[in-house]
Order: structure tokens, then C-alpha cells, then sequence
């Protein structure tokens, strides 16, 4: 009996250990020789070589995603990255951007601005054909900007108002008080105009938003839009795109079928699947060719880069995402929370006031470390919240903070921080025990692994940190955008928006996503010194005060920028046309073809 | 027993009513709201989500939310979810349910035919080799976490062998008649073994020691000395009475099938209700929340109700007046 039980166990046992042996051979054999040539350099149109074959027709492509789509597929209504992945592919805007962020035609042919910069005039390209047969023209544009700019858009659950609220008489016809709404005017059936109160900057990127068809949604009141089957149902949903969404079974497949009549010739691919899978298997159905693209939002993960990159049949392509991780210090706190946008009733934090303490903070955080232990080297360590994608981004003009404790150190001590009671803890200048409460959320697993990170390394130097537990990101967000709280620094994380890199919405004193209250007038004057008409108009103008802009950041930390990780694209080297552009590779898919 | 079954289903409703305060109270004092998981994007001016919120009537006091809840989900309108716009409660949950029904029963299923005959065999042959396989067996079930024993089984059954889907709840879509059924059986193996696994374990459990704590008592040494056959004793004697307990944990059994398992829907992307109340929670979306613990409640209560009325069919002596 006692042998036989013996037996047993050790026949389970083996059979255990064989699994997990299989499982792990497998994973590393194709990595014993990692071919660096599958590795593409983020060099922008690099993979549109001259093939001798030239594209073929045919064929389908599965992409992935990693989360279900809401399946809110009007563009004025989705905010979901992943409703994102399908609108990108059937919805366009009168513009796009290139690989080098710059605004180049697209339903529009040309555009031009009147004298003194508060009129943007596109001239549409003729022949466009929605998917449905009908031909797109400048109603479609004055109807899709007409229903961002309606009385009951935001209610209904739209937020792109930042489409609208810059033309005029926005006001009004949000506000209900007037009827016509004079901000886009359709001049003749393929020439439409924007008018804004006051000259702006942003009107090319603030008039890229994708058309939605008037003759779908003519009769339909805005607040009914999410609901109405066009804005959802498979066959339904009709874009100028490349591609139709013909089929869905929610949450597991959404299919785009070619448009035969896309104006810009017929796509040469039949379909593109989107296939909702868990990211664990995708590098399995990556090397067996059942999956053929991975991008946004996730992308790969920056620890399986490195395997996948050496598969024979892949191409993995690192791009520095526009998005970026932050250390924020709470500078100031006030009691009365409804006042949190006034700064004259704002209460000095005395605890991260001294800029040497957040400088010394800089210091005495491993940044580099997160790069190269977390993220696998797929990031890089930026002083400045512009990361290297955006065109305001300028290294030179910042104060790079290296991973020094003795500088750290020798900050904390001049400013007047140093250990009284002998603890190994210093106390503030006063005397008085200094303990920072740093707060963080669950969700990015790279960032919650920095947080007790950030705490050994402020502890070297002497810095005692209060590590609360991490919260979910709701009520994370509802408790840094708070004023009334005793949170000193707290971990987040923002992605940029491609079209322009004006810091206001997060830097602005007034800024509402200003969480970390940061009043510094130099920064909201040279913030809006960016903005300023007709000279912003120049772009190398706006350049300058963007990296003045930057070097006073790295020299205040008011948050320290920890890192910007890469965004990892895959995909089988069979797909070809792919064209890289900093913010997407989801473009111009008409072009995408797979050899047979 | 009629009287007994209405007088039971009568109590069902101070008791829903109860569970849905506490749970409304629990979600809406949780930090957040529906709209601040999704204010990540600086362009977007922050007085769209103050008037959003006016308008999903987020600022008005907890019991006037509540009240306006409950007033329409007592006429049988689930509201409208606050994270996803446009999309009804009724129509996220109806698109979901059924594969969570699928997947469960088809775990609950596996859980059955395997575990109880087993048990009992067990019981049977105590200290045999089958025994000790089975016990092995149990205590890898329960040892090995749901993420591990799917992703094995993927990699083995799906990529190595080739033999099983692993993704999601059909091939392409277009599928019809015979061939959907097949389809939809072939992809509900895997996850239905992965969830059923550590409960199979569980009831083998269950159900060897109950037999075996029958065996022992007097009335089965008395039916043996009455010269009742082995067979008899067992399946007559012993088994209805081991059984009692063992249905007592499958009417909790039942009142779980419906809220489904997150990681194992997870893994193999089966589209359930267990995801959406994940998310649902994360993103404070009360309508959501409310639907599902209203489920969940009732189906508690009336696995509850089941399991009782099975004592009296397993134990004619159980009377219930």
C-alpha cells in the first residue's frame, strides 16, 4: 500500500514538473537566438520599402485588443481606447497628422486662414462616398460640429466639447439662447468655414474630429444619439473609412469588411478581424501566425518585448508613447472645496514647499532604475512633461536630474532639514518630525511596484514617506483632485493628447487637472505667453517658450516626470504597408497588404 | 409545501429590499463616482463631467438616488449604465447572461458527474489506489489557483495539441443550427473544466467523508445485519442520507452560478457577467452594481429554497407543513 501510494505521487509529480519543462522550453528556445534585424527602428515610413512583388489583393488580417470595446461606435460619443481601434478604421476627420505630427489633408483637400487667424476655410475633395453610397459634403462637417456644440451633448454622455467651445457663438447655442449656431458655416456643398471668437492656435487640430453622416442621424435628437442603432449596430454604423464594420459578437470579435468605393481606392485587404484576446496567450498566437497585429492602447508588454521581438515571423516596433508617469507633489491645500479653482484661498503645503526638497526628492529617485528594472530598458527618463514624441520636446533645455543621494542629501541639509533626535529620519526645519503621505494607484503594474521603490529610496537619504495602500483608480482620482486632503505626493500618469502640446489643461494654475496645484506665474504666463496670437502662429516661436517652459519645470518640480515607457507594436511580417507615425500606426489602412 | 414554497417566497421581498440598501450605501460612500475613472484626458474641460453628472442626478442626496432607483426598477426598468453611454443595463447584462448560465451550468455539470461518483467510490474502497488518486487529485485541484490551471490548460490543449478553442464563446461569427451548438460546446471545455476543477475537489470531498461518516453509524449496521445487500445498504441507506449536506452546498452552489468567475472569463475571454460586475465595481456604475446583486440575491435565495425542498425528496422523514 505505502509503495504504491508512493508511485503515485511521484508519477503526478513528474508529470507536473514535465508540464511546466514543456511550458518553459518552448517559451525560450526561439529567444536563444534573438535576431536584431526583426527589430524595426521607430524611423518613420520605414516599412513602406519598394517590394519587388508589389501589395496583392486578398486576404485577412486579425488584429487584437486586450478589453472589450464599449461598443459606442458614434465618434462623437466613444470614449473608450478600444471603440477607438474600430472608429480609427471608419471614421475620418478632415485632416490627419503625419509622422511628424504635422497637420496634412485628408476628407479636406486644402484649408486657409483669413487675415487675422479667426477663420479656417477647407475646401472638401469631391467624390467622397460614405459607406452607405451617399456623398459626403460640407453638411456633414457643419452637422457634426453642430451636434458636439448641442444644448444636450454633454448630458447625453459627449465630452469632445473642446471641438466646439473655441467658435463662435458656441455660448448661445449651448446655453440654449439662440438657435443658430455660427461657428461653422457650409459655404457651398465642398467648402466649409470655421469661425472662432479670437485668433486660434489649435483650429486645425481643434477641426480634425471625424464626420459623422448627416443623412444617418438627420433625424435624430442628439440626446437619442448613443441609443440609436447607427451609432452601434453592425451594418449600421457608416463611416468615409476603408473599412465597414459589417459583423460583431460583443466583447470576443468585431469584423471590418473592405469599402469597395473608399475614395481613396479600395483597400487591398478582404477584412481585418479585431479579436478580443487575453494577453497572455498573444505572444503564442503571435509565433503560431494566428494574429497578426498588436498596437494600441496596450500594445506588448515591455516584459514580453525583447521574446517576441526575436520570433522569425514578427516585427516589434518601440515607439516613445505621448504619455507619461509623475511623482506630484500636493503644493497647496485649502479647506473650502468649492473654491478649489481659486488660488488667492489656497493654503501653502509647508511640507514640499522648499523646491530644494523636491529637487533633492529628484534626485534620490532611481528613475533610471524603473527604466532598466521595470520596464525592461522600453522607456525613457524625461525631466520635462513633454515626452521625446512631442515637437516641444527639448533635452537641452531642462536640468537633468541623475540618481545621486549625496546631492539629495546635500540639498536636504542646505535646506534646512536635517536629523535632530538621531531617528535616521530628518525633521523639518523647525525641529518638528517631517513625514510625507504618498498615495498611488492600483491598475498601471509598473507603477505600483515604483511606489515602494520611491519609498527605500527617499528613506536612503532620509526622508520618511508614509506608503498608504493603493486605492482603485476611482477613488484615486476623486482623492488627489480633492483640496482638502493630507496627501503630500501621489503616483499618476497622463497621455497626451497628438494634435498639440499646450500644457494648459494640466499646468494652468486654474487648470482643473492641475491636481497638484501648482501657482507659479512665470508658468501660466509663459503658458499662455504659447498661445498668444498672431505670434504662435510660428511654430518655432511657440517651440522657445514651450523649452523656457520646460526648463523652468525641471528647475521647480512641481511633480517629478519618472518616465515615459515605450508603446510596443507587433506584427507578422507578412502584413506590409504599415506607416509608422508617432501617435498611431493605425492609418491609411487602404494601403495595409499581406503576401500570399 | 405550497404553503410552505409561498411563505418562503413572500420573505424574499423585505430581504431584497434590505440587501439593496446596504449594497446601494456600500457603492455610492465608496470614493468616486462613475465619471472620475474616466477624467484621464486633460482636453476634456472638467465642467463636461460637472454637467454630466447633473444630469445623471450624481449630486443629489443618496436617498433621493436611491429612491428614483427603486421606483424604476419596480417597474421593471433596469435604468441606463453611467460608464458605458448609451447602453441599457438590460441590454449589457442580456448580452452576457446566457454565457454565464452556459459556463456555470457546464462547470456545475462536469462538478457533478465527476465528483460524486467518485466520492463514493471512494467511500467505498477507502485507502484503495483509486483513493488515493482521488485525494491527490483534490488537493492539486484545490492547490492549483484558476489563472494557473487555465493558462496550462491553453497551452497544452489549445496551442500545443491543437485539440480545443481557447478564446472566447464562437470560431467566426455566422455560425447557425448544429454546427453553432458544436462550436459553442467546444469552447465552453476548457473554462468549464478550469472553473469546475477546485469545486470537483471540494465535493469528492464532501461526498467521501459524508459517506463514510454514514457508514459508520448504527441504522447501516443494522440494515447489514438485516442482511440487506451491499448495494442496497449503499445507495439506499447511505447515499440519501450522505446527501443532505452535500445538496445544502449546492443550493450555495446555485446561488453562484450567475455571478459568474471573473479570472476564468478572463483568461479565456468569455464574455460574463462576472467581467462586467468586476468593471462595474471598479467604475462605481450603480445601475450595474444594483442589477447584478439584485440577481445574484435572488438566485441566492432561491438555490436556498431548492436545497430545501430536495431534503424532503432525499429524506422522506424532512417534512415541511
Amino acid at each position: 500500500m505505502k509503495n504504491k501510494q508512493f508511485i503515485l505521487i511521484l508519477a503526478l509529480t513528474l508529470i507536473v514538473v514535465l508540464t511546466a519543462c514543456t511550458n518553459n522550453n518552448s517559451k525560450t528556445t526561439p529567444t536563444t537566438s534573438p535576431k536584431e534585424s526583426n527589430v524595426v527602428e521607430s524611423t518613420p515610413g520605414d516599412d513602406k520599402k519598394p517590394n519587388a512583388d508589389g501589395p496583392q489583393k486578398g486576404g485577412e488580417i486579425t488584429a487584437a485588443m486586450f478589453s472589450p470595446p464599449d461598443n459606442q461606435f458614434n465618434p462623437i460619443f466613444y470614449d473608450s481606447a478600444y471603440d477607438a481601434n474600430i472608429l480609427d478604421l471608419v471614421f475620418e476627420g478632415l485632416v490627419e497628422q503625419n509622422d511628424k505630427l504635422e497637420f496634412i489633408p485628408l476628407l479636406a483637400k486644402e484649408w486657409k486662414f483669413n487675415d487675422d487667424f479667426t477663420e479656417l476655410t477647407y475646401i472638401l475633395n469631391q467624390g467622397v462616398k460614405w459607406q452607405d453610397g451617399e456623398t459626403l459634403t460640407a453638411d456633414d462637417v457643419v452637422f457634426t460640429y453642430k451636434s458636439i456644440a448641442d444644448p444636450d451633448y454633454t448630458a447625453a454622455g459627449g465630452v469632445r466639447v473642446e471641438y466646439v467651445d473655441k467658435l463662435v457663438g458656441y455660448d448661445d447655442y449651448v446655453g440654449g439662447k439662440s438657435t443658430e449656431f455660427p461657428g461653422v458655416v457650409k459655404v457651398d456643398d465642398y467648402t466649409v468655414t470655421f469661425k472662432f471668437s479670437e485668433p486660434n492656435v489649435t483650429a486645425i487640430s481643434n477641426t480634425a474630429f471625424p464626420i459623422i453622416p448627416k443623412h444617418i442621424f438627420k433625424d435624430v435628437a442628439v440626446k437619442d444619439m448613443p441609443t440609436y442603432s447607427a451609432s452601434f449596430k453592425a451594418g449600421e454604423v457608416i463611416g468615409t473609412g476603408p473599412f465597414k464594420l459589417t459583423k460583431y459578437q460583443e466583447g470576443e470579435q468585431y469584423i471590418l469588411e473592405r469599402f469597395d468605393d473608399y475614395w481613396q481606392g479600395a483597400p487591398y485587404l478582404d477584412r481585418i478581424v479585431y479579436r478580443v484576446l487575453d494577453q497572455a496567450i498573444m505572444s503564442g498566437m503571435l509565433q503560431n501566425n494566428e494574429l497578426d497585429l498588436v498596437t494600441r492602447p496596450e500594445g506588448i508588454p515591455a516584459s514580453d518585448a525583447d521574446d517576441i521581438a526575436a520570433l522569425p515571423n514578427v516585427k516589434v516596433l518601440e515607439q516613445q508613447a505621448l504619455a507619461y508617469q509623475y511623482l506630484g507633489f500636493k503644493l497647496h491645500t485649502s479647506t473650502d472645496e468649492s473654491k478649489w479653482n481659486d488660488p488667492s484661498t489656497w493654503k501653502v503645503n509647508e511640507k514640499v514647499a522648499d523646491k530644494r526638497v523636491r529637487q533633492a526628492i529628484a534626485y534620490a529617485i532611481n528613475r533610471q532604475g524603473f527604466v532598466d528594472g521595470l520596464l525592461f530598458g522600453k522607456g525613457t527618463v524625461i525631466d520635462a512633461p513633454f515626452p521625446e514624441a512631442s515637437w516641444a520636446f527639448d533635452a537641452k533645455a531642462t536640468i537633468h536630474y541623475d540618481f545621486n543621494a549625496d546631492k539629495a542629501k546635500a540639498l536636504l541639509d542646505e535646506a534646512g532639514y536635517k536629523d535632530t533626535n538621531g531617528d535616521g529620519f530628518r525633521e523639518d526645519p523647525n525641529g518638528k518630525e517631517w513625514i510625507l503621505n504618498l498615495d498611488y494607484p492600483t491598475g498601471n503594474k509598473v507603477r505600483e511596484k515604483t511606489a515602494p521603490i520611491i519609498v527605500e529610496n527617499l528613506k536612503d537619504v532620509g526622508i520618511k514617506v508614509n506608503l498608504r495602500n493603493p486605492r482603485d483608480a476611482s477613488s484615486h482620482f476623486a482623492i488627489i483632485e480633492k483640496n482638502n486632503t493630507d496627501l503630500d505626493m501621489y503616483l499618476a500618469g497622463w497621455s497626451l493628447d497628438s494634435g498639440d502640446p499646450d500644457p494648459a489643461g494640466i499646468s494652468l494654475s486654474t487648470a482643473p487637472y492641475n491636481y497638484i496645484r501648482w501657482m507659479n506665474k512665470d508658468s501660466d504666463d509663459l503658458i499662455k505667453k504659447a498661445m498668444k496670437a498672431p505670434e504662435a502662429f510660428d511654430i518655432a516661436y511657440r517651440k522657445q517658450i514651450y523649452s523656457d517652459w520646460a526648463k523652468l519645470y525641471s528647475e521647480e518640480q512641481p511633480a517629478i516626470i519618472l518616465y515615459s515607457g515605450n508603446d510596443i507594436h507587433a506584427w507578422n511580417s507578412r502584413l506590409q504597408g504599415i506607416s509608422v507615425k508617432p501617435h498611431t500606426i493605425v492609418s491609411s489602412a487602404h494601403l495595409w497588404w499581406v503576401k500570399q | 409545501m405550497y404553503k410552505y414554497i409561498a411563505r418562503r417566497i413572500l420573505q424574499f421581498i423585505p430581504m431584497l429590499f434590505l440587501v439593496s440598501i446596504i449594497v446601494y450605501a456600500l457603492a455610492y460612500f465608496a470614493p468616486g463616482d462613475p465619471l472620475t475613472g474616466k477624467m484621464m484626458d486633460p482636453n476634456i474641460p472638467k465642467d463636461v463631467y460637472e454637467e454630466r453628472r447633473e444630469a445623471l442626478g450624481l449630486n443629489d442626496p443618496i436617498y433621493m438616488q436611491y429612491g428614483r432607483w427603486l421606483s424604476s426598477v419596480s417597474t421593471g426598468d433596469l435604468g441606463m449604465s453611467m460608464m458605458y453611454t448609451g447602453k441599457s443595463v438590460a441590454d449589457l447584462i442580456k448580452a452576457r447572461i446566457m454565457n454565464t448560465v452556459y459556463l456555470s451550468t457546464f462547470a456545475l455539470f462536469i462538478t457533478i458527474v465527476i465528483s460524486l461518483p467518485l466520492g463514493i467510490y471512494s467511500a467505498r474502497k477507502p485507502y484503495s489506489l483509486l483513493d488515493y488518486s482521488t485525494t491527490t487529485f483534490a488537493f492539486l485541484g484545490l492547490a492549483t489557483p484558476s489563472f494557473f490551471a487555465g493558462l496550462i490548460a491553453i497551452y497544452v490543449f489549445a496551442f500545443q495539441l491543437g485539440w480545443l478553442p481557447s478564446q472566447g464563446t464562437i470560431t467566426t461569427i455566422g455560425l447557425t443550427g448544429f454546427d453553432l451548438f458544436i462550436d459553442k460546446i467546444k469552447h465552453l471545455i476548457l473554462p468549464g473544466f478550469t472553473l469546475g476543477l477546485s469545486s470537483t475537489a471540494i465535493y469528492m470531498r464532501y461526498m467521501r467523508t459524508e459517506m463514510l461518516d454514514v457508514m459508520g453509524s448504527d441504522f447501516i449496521r443494522t440494515a447489514r445485519a438485516k442482511g440487506l445487500s451491499n448495494n442496497s445498504v449503499l445507495y439506499k441507506h447511505t447515499l440519501r442520507n450522505a446527501l443532505i449536506p452535500i445538496i445544502t452546498l449546492l443550493g450555495f452552489e446555485f446561488g453562484t452560478l450567475l455571478s459568474g468567475a471573473v479570472i476564468t472569463e478572463a483568461i479565456y475571454v468569455y464574455p460574463g457577467i462576472g467581467t462586467l460586475f468586476l468593471t462595474s465595481i471598479l467604475n462605481r456604475d450603480y445601475p450595474i452594481i444594483m442589477a447584478i446583486n439584485l440577481i445574484l440575491a435572488v438566485t441566492i435565495l432561491v438555490g436556498n429554497l431548492l436545497a430545501d425542498i430536495f431534503y424532503a425528496v432525499a429524506d422522506p422523514r424532512i417534512r415541511y407543513d
